[in-house]
């Protein structure tokens, strides 16, 4: 199965995450979500983007909190609402919310 | 072209999610999607008519309507609204009311499906 994970939050355990399995998975960052794109603590990155996915940061979201696009991670692809839909119909089969 | 089923559960109007959720269905409908979107629990105030426009604070009602007359329905939960005070004679023109099994249905020939959970 291919797994689309929204993660709206940015205070998330990554055990969650850590116990999907599918067989390919994005984890698309949304609302505080898309501070695991830029922010890092004593100097580390978000322990999400070390999973095995694909990451994708809402650009809205991101400018809306006075994040740089062109300075996150460079794990993470920024997209807009159009690129989600696209993603939920043709790379997922299924989706979550976090 | 696909249907889109969003479920928006526990979230007050004002909140993140059904922003990005009404936001989101605006981006399926642009793209020739069909749409359908359902709200429960205090999700259900997205259905009140007559909200006020304040200027820095999250206001759907316009945005559902134009998404409404492009043929997305939109449906609440008939308990949730009714325990909240939100009768039919205060609910949107063209948002309909409905129990869970009108939510289930639609899930099931749906192409995908968001659950957003409660906040």
């Amino acid at each position: 199965m291919k797994l689309a994970v929204f993660v709206s939050d940015y205070r998330i355990t990554v055990n969650t995450l850590e116990r999907l399995k599918p067989e390919k998975m994005g984890i698309i960052l949304v609302q505080n979500g898309v501070y695991h794109a830029a922010v890092k603590e004593n100097g580390k990155t978000s322990p999400i983007l070390d999973l095995n996915a694909d990451f994708y940061a809402l650009s809205e979201d991101l400018e809306t909190r006075g994040l740089d696009p062109s300075k996150i991670d460079s794990r993470v692809k920024v997209v807009n609402y159009g690129d989600v839909v696209d993603l939920i119909f043709n790379e997922y089969e299924k989706t979550a919310w976090l | 072209m696909g249907k889109l089923t969003i479920g928006c559960f526990a979230s007050l109007v004002g909140s993140l999610n059904l922003d990005f959720a009404v936001k989101l269905a605006e981006a399926a409908v642009e793209k020739g999607h069909k749409v359908d979107f359902w709200v429960s629990g205090n999700g259900t105030m997205l259905s009140i008519t007559d909200q006020r426009s304040f200027k820095d604070y999250s206001y759907l009602q316009e945005r559902v309507k134009n998404l409404i007359s492009k043929g997305v329905t939109f449906t609440a939960c008939e308990a949730c609204a009714e325990a909240r005070g939100y009768h039919k004679e205060n609910t949107m023109e063209g948002f309909k009311r409905h129990s869970m099994d009108w939510y289930l249905a639609s899930t099931f020939d749906a192409d995908r499906v968001l659950h957003i959970g409660g906040e």
